[in-house]
């Protein structure tokens, strides 16, 4: 069973201690949770993750390859993509466009015969477009494959973000505050689109902020809080541990 | 008929050349490094190419393909410091580069001849190879622009961080667009080399920069028909007002100013992006 | 006759840091490359020549040339790069955008002088050589030294001791917040260029006084200069620009009088490239030249 896993998972800025000692499995098939109050170092394993932040200690793997100190853009190539917080579309490029980027993973025509125009260039960027058209179709994006990616509305846009990090045909996603901003409908269609992913054998791992959609989706919760774990299991279990409740009332010490 | 055709050669033949160093600007842009190193490789190539001529006597062909390989090299390695850098301090860099070029070149006057320049280089370049070489520089631009490269180029000159997350790898592909900057600096500076008998340090200093710069940010720097607007008219507009000859750079400069302001995509690319919107208008839908 | 070179390297470093620090304190304040500071800085020298050649005496010159030098720097701010920081294009923009008007200005300059060598009147500035310790310092010298501690105190007091300087090191922080504050940035951004375009014509006058040579080109090597010098003092900062001004007027100075000519350039673009490679961000700047870009 392929696994993205976090072992004792350090981040230190100096001598502020961002995160310490984490340590997750995000196992295929199943989308697993990541919640805390705001502050709670969230962020800084989402960046450690993806490489936009250099560790500290401890190790990440996706399967069997070790991500540690890979840069960003080998750990897309490992199997692992992601959404980011606030969405960012290449907002005049058109959607297709958008999509087609998140395919580079499988482009392989030679160098050479991107830079004079061959027959496998051409043949390449046809078929590109072909699986990037059949992603839109699967997302019901289809009608605005011509349009600037910056036009649409939020929800649409997210979906496009949906669709280029899935052309990359993952293993694992790594979805970073995906609802946040959305109205109900709007976060139930994506919720459905979330349980597809996993259903498609893909590990989920969703940070989020909203506690009660991660409750629905996820069958497993970390919390985070202060850079530490602070409690985790099933939703039932963390959200009646009284630990969790504390923090998110915000009590600390002398609550 | 043709003596007035005639007339129109050489502003034919620097087009041709200028258009070269306009993609070579061009492609660096697109993938987002901001390098002004142009002038420099140019210089270096057709420094190659006159050395070559005269004082080692080859043939010009080997003078052509020597110089395009220097200035691919000397574009790699510049490369390798300026993917640490970003924005602002790119632009420094390479200018200090155009700077240490031309000093060194006066410098070294026994090889390069100094402040008086390379004299006597036999013209061997004509309208014909100038009009295939712009054309093959052209079509390489215009193929990259359609693959995977120009996918690639795309995601990084427009967010570093979403590109590397989809796999992209930054250093890679801007190294790529040097080389290929470099190669076609390199070109066209020996092509110029061989076309104008005689080469001098200044002419491929900060003059050279701002004008090839301005072909690009007029013309557009996102579709391949950018740089060949904007060279034709920055080459055209002032033979057409020759009364303005004393302020032609007065004229640069306030488009620069007027483009880069209020019409920061420069015309071509504006255009083709209103073509675009009144296309999809027309279908009559609404994305949002 | 180190000491003499010295000294002279120490008056050169003056006008460095004159040019300079406006230069660094319109980065600073904006994330702005301004390349017009030289056309600025040539237009002072350019001024104060007219005045006096007018028959003007030569502090009216000075006076004239510093307030033109920064209307002209303020002029430079609203047309080139007001709009350019609303669409948040400005770090790309505003080289492109000052480029032009470094051109306009100086090709303007071209035809006033007609591309001439400007020379002030014999004497204009008394011509008074004093001798102590073995070493030859004129008046000229002296005056410019002195000019330039004026200016840079002056520049600091205000900078650091004023409200004026206060509101400005905030906008620099964030402007956003700034303005939550009730600063209005575009009054403060008009005052910063109007100190940077004074003190770069300042330097302008001084250069053409020590040279007797005012040419509309005068501002392209200055410029190219300052590059070098906000890049080792660190962008953005005052007190770096200062310290590197220092270095770098001594550094050129040594060179040119103990190396061969001609390699003086390479020298310190040489070392410019160097510092870059290895601290970009320079002796006193802070870390931003290096980390992934956002959308540009």
């Amino acid at each position: 069973m392929t696994m993205l896993k976090l072992r004792n998972l350090s981040k230190r800025f100096g001598g502020v201690v961002a995160s310490e000692d984490v340590n997750m499995d995000v196992p295929g098939g199943k989308i697993t949770g990541l919640i805390g109050p705001n502050g709670a170092g969230k962020t800084t394993i989402v960046n450690m993750i993806t490489g936009m932040m250099p560790v500290t200690g401890g190790t990440i793997h996706v399967g069997d390859t070790d991500i540690t100190h890979a840069p960003a853009h080998e750990i897309c190539r490992a199997g692992l993509a992601r959404t980011f917080q606030n969405i960012r579309l290449l907002s005049e490029a058109s959607v297709l466009d958008n999509v087609m980027i998140g395919l580079h993973r499988h482009e392989r025509s030679s160098t050479m015969a991107a830079l004079f125009g061959l027959p496998a260039a051409a043949r390449e960027t046809a078929e590109m477009t072909e699986r990037a058209l059949a992603l839109l179709a699967e997302f019901g994006l289809t009608r605005f494959a011509d349009y600037p990616a910056g036009g649409l509305s939020y929800g649409h846009q997210r979906k496009v973000e949906m669709a280029r990090a899935m052309a990359a045909e993952p293993d694992f996603i790594l979805l970073d505050e995906p609802i946040a901003g959305m109205n109900d409908v709007e976060s139930d269609a994506l919720a459905d689109i979330f349980r597809g992913f996993a259903a498609a054998g893909k590990g989920v791992l969703l940070i989020e902020h909203n506690v009660r959609f991660v409750a629905r989706m996820c069958s497993h919760i970390y919390v985070l809080d202060g850079g530490r774990l602070i409690s985790e299991g099933t939703p039932d279990h963390v959200l009646n541990d009284p630990v969790v409740i504390t923090a998110y009332l915000g009590g600390g010490d002398d609550a | 008929m043709s003596g007035f055709i005639a007339g129109y050669i050489p502003l034919l033949d620097l087009y041709l050349i200028h258009l070269g160093l306009a993609f070579s600007q061009y492609i660096v842009l697109r993938a987002g490094v901001f390098s002004l190193a142009t002038a420099a490789l140019a210089g270096i190539g057709a420094y190659t190419a006159g050395i070559f001529a005269v004082k080692l006597g080859m043939h010009p062909v080997l003078g052509v393909l020597a110089g395009t390989v220097m200035g691919m090299a000397a574009a790699i390695v510049l490369s390798i410091p300026l993917a640490r850098l970003r924005g602002v301090y790119q632009a420094i860099a390479t200018v200090a580069f155009i700077q240490i070029f031309v000093s060194l070149n006066i410098y070294a006057e026994p090889i390069t001849g100094g402040a008086l320049g390379l004299n006597g280089i036999p013209k061997t370049v004509g309208t014909g190879i100038l009009a295939i070489a712009a054309i093959a520089a052209t079509y390489v631009i215009w193929a990259v622009e359609r693959g995977r490269l120009g996918r690639a180029f795309n995601a990084i000159r427009q967010d570093e961080a979403v590109a590397a997350s989809l796999g992209i790898s930054i250093v890679r592909h801007q190294m790529l667009a040097f080389a290929l900057s470099g190669a076609l600096a390199g070109l066209f500076g020996a092509l110029e080399a061989y076309h104008a008998y005689a080469l001098d340090p200044n002419q491929f200093g900060f003059h050279l920069l701002i004008t090839v710069l301005s072909y690009v940010i007029l013309g557009g720097r996102n579709s391949v028909i950018g740089p060949v607007v904007g060279t034709a008219i920055l080459i055209i507009l002032p033979e057409l007002a020759r009364f303005l000859a004393e302020y032609r750079m007065v004229i640069y400069g306030a488009m620069l100013i007027i483009v880069i302001n209020y019409m920061p995509k420069g015309i071509a690319d504006t255009v083709r992006d209103a073509v675009r919107a009144g296309r999809l208008k027309r279908r009559g839908e609404d994305p949002a | 006759m180190l000491a003499q070179q010295l000294l002279n390297g120490l008056v050169v470093s003056g006008v460095y840091a004159l040019f300079s620090l406006g230069f660094t304190l319109v980065f600073g304040i904006q994330r702005i490359l301004n390349l017009a500071h030289g056309a600025i800085f040539m237009t002072g020298a350019m001024v104060a020549y007219y005045t006096v050649s007018a028959g003007g005496p030569l502090w009216l010159g000075f006076v004239l040339a510093i307030l033109a030098s920064g209307i002209l720097s303020v002029i430079v701010e609203l047309v080139c790069f007001r709009r350019l920081r609303k669409t948040g294009d400005e770090e790309f923009g505003g080289i492109i955008s000052s480029i032009g008007a470094g051109l306009v200005i100086t090709t303007i300059a071209q035809q006033v002088s007609s591309t001439q060598i400007l020379r002030f009147p014999f004497e204009t500035f008394p011509v008074v050589i004093y001798r102590f310790w073995g070493l030859r310092v004129s008046m000229l010298q002296l005056f410019m030294a002195g000019a330039a501690i004026v200016l840079v105190l002056v520049l600091g007091y205000f900078i650091y001791r004023t409200s004026f300087g206060r509101r400005v090191r905030a906008v620099t922080d964030n402007e956003h917040a700034s303005m939550l504050m009730g600063i209005n940035p575009n009054m403060i951004y008009a005052q910063t260029y109007f100190v940077a375009g004074a003190l770069a014509g300042a330097a302008g006058v001084l250069v053409g006084l020590a040279f007797n040579s005012i040419s509309f080109v005068m501002g392209e090597p200055y410029l190219m200069f300052a590059f070098a010098i906000i890049i080792l003092g660190g962008l953005g900062s005052i007190p770096g620009a200062l310290l590197a001004s220092l270095v770098f007027g001594m550094v050129q100075t040594l060179t040119i009088a103990y190396l061969p000519s001609g390699l003086t350039d390479t020298i310190i673009f040489a070392a410019l490239f160097l510092i870059l490679l290895v601290r970009p961000n320079g002796i006193l700047g802070k870390d931003d030249a290096g980390s992934l870009r956002g959308r540009r």
